[in-house]
């Protein structure tokens, strides 16, 4: 008896930190979106819903800024980007599975290396070379220094490195091709490994902030994130139409997390962060 | 990071040069050599040229004066760069701040997180999963939208946050958190603190229920109370976890806090919230002095480059694997 009433209370303290720190995780996206529909009058209450719901905020930010405009490019450049990187991935994790080769561990140190050079460290350089290739304020300049990642390649290696060379060696007794091997065998096995990493690398491309910032040039051909600070920074904004943009701003990332929430998750904690 | 070990290459074969007669078969062996490099040269192409050689140009640059004005030649200079790096004024505001930035991320990436996934080990599996998706969502939010939603809560005198702390009476009513020079850069750590916190909880959480239970009956056996059953069971079992966050937190949070600066506070207030990463960014693009940014570039990346060896080194150390 006196075990169970233990039990029950050491229950509840337990369920009360980890709603306690579900609220603070929560909390400020709550306020986002229902601040995004109260109106003038009712922005500065601390009512947690809005009285009277409005569209105006959204109305008035998507008469200021061109958000679907943005959004589209946003969409552009990172699923652009997302199938290079995995393109150049794959490749990469196939030969590094496929063979031994002189240089194997001088290939896999250069990817992992990059881990520990900084963005400040090359973003003159790459400015002063987009630049000299006339692309400022071409999606092609946010583009281009992206197409491959070292971390990509190292996470679709690291997940190659599952699959049974046994597979491989039969489809070199068969005489297939490499690519009819890799494309035949191997990408069907790991679709869903490459979905997931897939997602991971489209949400980092979305959220990218510093180089886009330094290569874009004009809200027309800015991504979602450089077109959200440029109406933070206008004082055309209210904080309603500011957290109507945001809100629009989130809206792709959230509805992509809503129905693959298990998968993000876990492809987040199997690769990390960058 | 877990090192992954490569099988050593095999050794090569004598280079034979494809001779002016050679036969078909001896192309076909050059071929089938060079076949791994043809499936690394896209990736390991583009790599070179959009990191290593701006890396390179980076650290030439390091001994050049330049203001990036199309048509001018950078300048050798030799070492004034990095004399007039640490004699800057904001040098050693930007360290110190780098330091703050660093050290207050440990509690919200590796303390606060321990503690609370060790303190809410065995809840059940569909419980966790709700909590999970919740903890997830501050990891996949843009830092820009990120810091737009802080900015609103801590409006002075109108926002949430605000009027808060105003009413609990920890700041005067209507402070402006982010041109109190105490207090911006406190903000800044707490938004990305806020961030990190219920993903490294995940973390911890999933590491705890990898640990085998009969450890845990062992010590109880030997008569541990809960804090031996913590020091002895679970801190070694999940000192992998534990020092891969520790590790990604100092070397990487600087850099998580260049969003928010930026779009924050840009640096201010009298440079009370900027880090060595944004006061590269200033030099180079507000002040257009090139070789500033470079030299403090080279010399910070020296440095974590070595802390990054130091850590790894304590890695293999202080880690504990159950095989």
């Amino acid at each position: 008896m006196i075990q169970s009433k233990k039990h029950v209370w050491s229950s509840v303290v337990k369920h009360g930190l980890l709603i306690l720190l579900a609220f603070v995780a929560v909390f400020p996206l709550y306020w986002l979106v229902i601040s995004s529909f109260k109106d003038a009058g009712e922005i500065y209450s601390a009512s947690l819903i809005p009285m009277r719901p409005t569209l105006e905020n959204y109305v008035y930010a998507l008469q200021e800024i061109p958000l679907f405009r943005m959004l589209g490019n946003s969409v552009v450049v990172s699923l652009s980007v997302m199938a290079c990187q995995l393109v150049t991935s794959v490749l990469t994790a196939y030969a590094l599975i496929r063979w031994d080769f002189p240089g194997k561990k001088v290939v896999y140190g250069l990817l992992t290396l990059t881990w520990l050079v900084p963005f400040q460290a090359i973003m003159v350089p790459n400015y002063v070379q987009v630049n000299a290739w006339g692309l400022k304020g071409n999606p092609l300049a946010i583009i281009l220094p992206y197409l491959a990642s070292a971390f990509a390649c190292i996470s679709m290696y690291q997940s190659f490195n599952s699959f049974p060379r046994a597979l491989l060696d039969a489809a070199r007794l068969e005489g297939r091709s490499e690519l009819r091997t890799l494309f035949c065998i191997v990408l069907p096995n790991m679709k869903s490994t490459i979905a997931s990493l897939g997602i991971l690398l489209f949400i980092n491309s979305w959220n990218e902030y510093m180089w886009p910032m330094l290569v874009v040039n004009g809200q027309e051909s800015a991504p979602i994130q450089i077109g959200l600070k440029s109406f933070l920074g206008s004082d055309t904004n209210s904080w309603g139409s500011l957290m109507a943009a945001t809100t629009i701003s989130c809206i792709p990332i959230l509805v992509l997390y809503l129905f693959m929430q298990k998968r993000i998750v876990n492809s987040f904690m199997k690769w990390g962060i960058k | 990071m877990k090192a992954i070990t490569l099988q050593p290459p095999k050794t090569a074969v004598s280079p034979s040069l494809p001779r002016a007669s050679a036969q078909p078969r001896q192309g076909m062996r050059l071929g089938r050599k060079l076949k791994p490099y043809l499936f690394l040269l896209p990736a390991l192409a583009l790599i070179l040229f959009w990191v290593y050689k701006p890396l390179v140009q980076t650290l030439s640059l390091a001994l050049c004066r330049w203001t990036m004005v199309p048509g001018t030649e950078p300048q050798f200079v030799g070492l004034s760069n990095f004399a007039r790096l640490l004699t800057n004024k904001d040098f050693l505001p930007a360290v110190l701040n780098t330091l703050f930035y660093t050290v207050g991320m440990l509690p919200f990436a590796v303390i606060i997180p321990l503690l609370l996934a060790v303190a809410t080990q065995n809840v059940n599996e569909k419980a966790r999963r709700v909590y999970r998706a919740l903890y997830f969502i501050p990891m996949i939010m843009a830092p820009v939208a990120t810091s737009t939603i802080f900015q609103w809560l801590c409006a002075p005198g109108t926002g949430l946050l605000n009027r808060l702390l105003s009413a609990l009476g920890v700041v005067e009513a209507g402070a402006s958190f982010f041109t109190d020079p105490q207090l911006c850069r406190v903000i800044i750590l707490l938004i990305s603190g806020w961030k990190m916190l219920g993903f490294s909880t995940i973390l911890f959480s999933a590491a705890l229920t990898g640990v085998n239970t009969q450890y845990y009956e062992a010590a109880r056996l030997d008569g541990a109370g809960a804090f031996r059953q913590f020091w002895d069971v679970t801190l070694p079992m999940i000192s992998p976890t534990i020092m891969l966050l520790v590790m990604m937190s100092v070397l990487f949070s600087s850099q998580w806090t260049f969003a928010y600066i930026d779009v924050l506070s840009q640096g201010g207030p009298y440079g009370m919230s900027t880090n060595i990463y944004y006061l590269m960014y200033k030099f180079a693009f507000n002040d257009m002095n090139v070789g500033l940014c470079a030299a403090a570039a080279t010399m910070f990346m020296v440095f974590f480059g070595i802390l990054a060896l130091l850590l790894q080194r304590a890695n293999r150390k202080l880690a504990f694997y159950d095989n």
